[in-house]
């Protein structure tokens, strides 16, 4: 009971309220403004916004290019410390440092790291003869500091659930291939990457979804700027809602971001029930 | 025997070829620990060396100047007070609602159809973004007026992590033998007894775990702390935000409260890693 209590008042009254709130005009900022009722106004008005589309564009944009090279390289890292030596248990635990680190600790570090004029970064690519870049001014550039430094964190994420299946893999199907002469590369093309396909799976359908929820490494390293040019669906709507009080508006765009999700969470349960029944 | 097993082990951790894999793994390590050093040693660095051309790589003097700034002029002490406050209570009750929820899902007298739709009503929960909650989050909040006080951060990071807690626990409770439960009932000890002294301490492994996950996610959680709090509730994540500001960045702070939140949670890492692993892969590959 206790348990449903704090779910109704954390997660379901909100739920609903929004969405009732999504058919108001509703200014905070204007105490004396009762909330009017304008249908589905604020749904229009949504993709009228230009900045709104520009952040949905931005975001599935960030989350496709973070999340497949978070997948390409967690199964190359994956692969590399499969075998079970002191070398490579180390390393594991090394790689765990940056997924565990608050992202806004990671975001903080990357922002004074990359600095334009003081950062560390600009300083060791000028041995390349390498112009001071300014990585998180550039409005056509900050967007993929934001992919590394998401990919920085979360790509051993990726490489340590995959290790853990690659090493559930019964060591008898990997010897008999190695019996009928298989190299180490058709090894994992057609013995391992079969069998981790439906981890994989998951796992790209996890990265995805939190993918939009990327808020705290925004707001510490660029506040969705230059411009609008790292403004992504959540600090779209914080700022909306928090910043400009439009809490009606506001709502409708969290209830549209509610509504994708599921269908993008359906679309990979989809994919992943095929793959289960092809290996079946 | 066993040399063959480490033969394969290696040879298909070579699949790309022996030297690349050796270049990969050399870069992905500096890429890691390159930026905790720099994190560490400018947290020591003396004021003048931020701005030094070229940067201080290897600092000779180093200060710990910044560390009594961030204890005197920051609120150190209270942000520190606030995380430990917000990450153990809530980990309290996650663990401790979460698992009598799980047990009763599992072992408790409700139809078996009902347990299955209370069970997929927990999974709807995790799956969408906290941020689309945050108004009516913030209207609530305010109503029951909690602004600004670290039970609502504990009453929602609660609410973010129960979800996963109870999906674990469900899968860990199911794992426990059944005939234990049976025989301690012919031996006449009730549901409260069968909970908290025969069922659960099999489960302690996974206990540990959630426990963990739940920990380590509300000591990092960033966006309900930046929302419900003002000025006394205020988390180090919220506190280390503030430093970067339109004039610039406050460095020698920022990295020294880098090292203070970071620090706890290596620790746990390290001393923990097998159950944070399986509490990892378990949430990803059960939820």
């Amino acid at each position: 009971m206790p348990v449903i209590l704090i779910l109704t008042i954390a997660a379901f009254i909100p739920l609903v309220y929004g969405f009732i709130l999504s058919f108001y005009k509703y200014k905070l900022n204007i105490p004396s403004m009762q909330p009017l009722f304008i249908g589905f106004d604020n749904y229009i008005n949504m993709f009228k916004d230009e900045l709104f589309v520009k952040s949905l564009t931005n975001n599935i944009f960030f989350a496709l290019i973070s999340v497949s090279s978070e997948v390409l390289f967690g199964i190359i890292v994956a692969m590399m410390l499969s075998e079970d030596t002191g070398k490579s248990r180390l390393m594991t635990t090394i790689i765990l440092i940056p997924m565990i680190i608050a992202p806004v600790v990671a975001g903080t570090l990357w922002r004074m790291m990359l600095d334009r004029t003081f950062g560390v970064v600009n300083y060791l690519s000028s041995f390349l003869k390498m112009p001071p870049i300014a990585w998180l001014a550039d409005d056509r550039l900050a967007i993929y500091t934001i992919v590394f430094v998401d990919f920085w964190q979360f790509m051993p994420y990726v490489a340590i659930l995959v290790l853990s299946s690659v090493k559930a893999i019964p060591d008898s199907l990997i010897d008999a291939a190695r019996v009928d002469g298989a190299t180490a590369w058709n090894l994992f093309l057609k013995v391992i990457l079969p069998l981790i396909t439906p981890v994989i799976i998951i796992v790209a359908m996890i990265r995805f979804i939190d993918a939009f929820k990327i808020f705290d490494v925004i707001f510490v390293m660029t506040q969705g700027g230059p411009g609008s040019a790292t403004e992504m669906l959540p600090t779209y709507i914080y700022r909306q809602g928090i910043k400009f009080f439009q809490v009606g508006y506001s709502s409708a765009t969290a209830i549209v971001f509610i509504m994708a999700m599921s269908v993008i969470a359906a679309a990979f349960n989809k994919l992943r029930s095929y793959q289960l029944r092809r290996l079946a | 025997m066993k040399d063959s097993k480490l033969l394969r082990k290696s040879t298909l951790s070579n699949f790309l070829s022996a030297p690349l894999k050796y270049i990969i793994l050399g870069v992905l390590l500096i890429l890691i620990l390159f930026p905790l050093y720099w994190l560490v040693i400018n947290s020591f660095k003396m004021e003048k060396d931020y701005f030094a051309q070229p940067p201080v790589m290897f600092p000779l003097d180093g200060t710990l100047k910044n560390f009594f700034d961030i204890f005197n002029k920051y609120q150190l002490v209270r942000g520190f007070i606030n995380s430990i406050l917000i990450a153990s209570l809530t980990t309290i009750v996650t663990v401790f609602f979460g698992s009598l929820a799980s047990y009763s899902l599992t072992n408790g007298f409700l139809p078996k159809r009902l347990k299955e739709v209370l069970a997929g009503g927990f999974l709807i929960q995790k799956m969408y973004p906290a941020v689309v909650v945050a108004v009516p989050v913030f209207f609530v909040i305010s109503r029951l007026r909690l602004m600004d006080n670290i039970l609502a951060l504990v009453i929602m990071n609660s609410s973010f992590n129960l979800p996963l807690v109870i999906l674990l626990m469900i899968g860990f409770y199911q794992e426990a033998p059944y005939e234990v439960e049976e025989q301690s009932m012919l031996d006449g000890c009730d549901l409260w007894q069968r909970f908290f002294y025969i069922t659960t301490p099999m489960t302690k492994a996974g206990l540990v775990a959630v426990g963990i996950l739940t920990f380590v996610a509300s000591w990092n959680e960033f966006l309900y702390a930046v929302i419900l709090s003002i000025s006394k509730a205020k988390p180090l994540t919220v506190i280390i935000a503030g430093f970067i500001t339109d004039k610039g960045l406050a460095w020698g702070p920022m990295a020294a409260m880098g090292c203070v939140v970071i620090l706890p949670v290596i620790l746990i890492m390290w001393s923990m890693q097998k159950d944070f692993i399986s509490g990892v892969s378990a949430g990803a590959l059960k939820g």
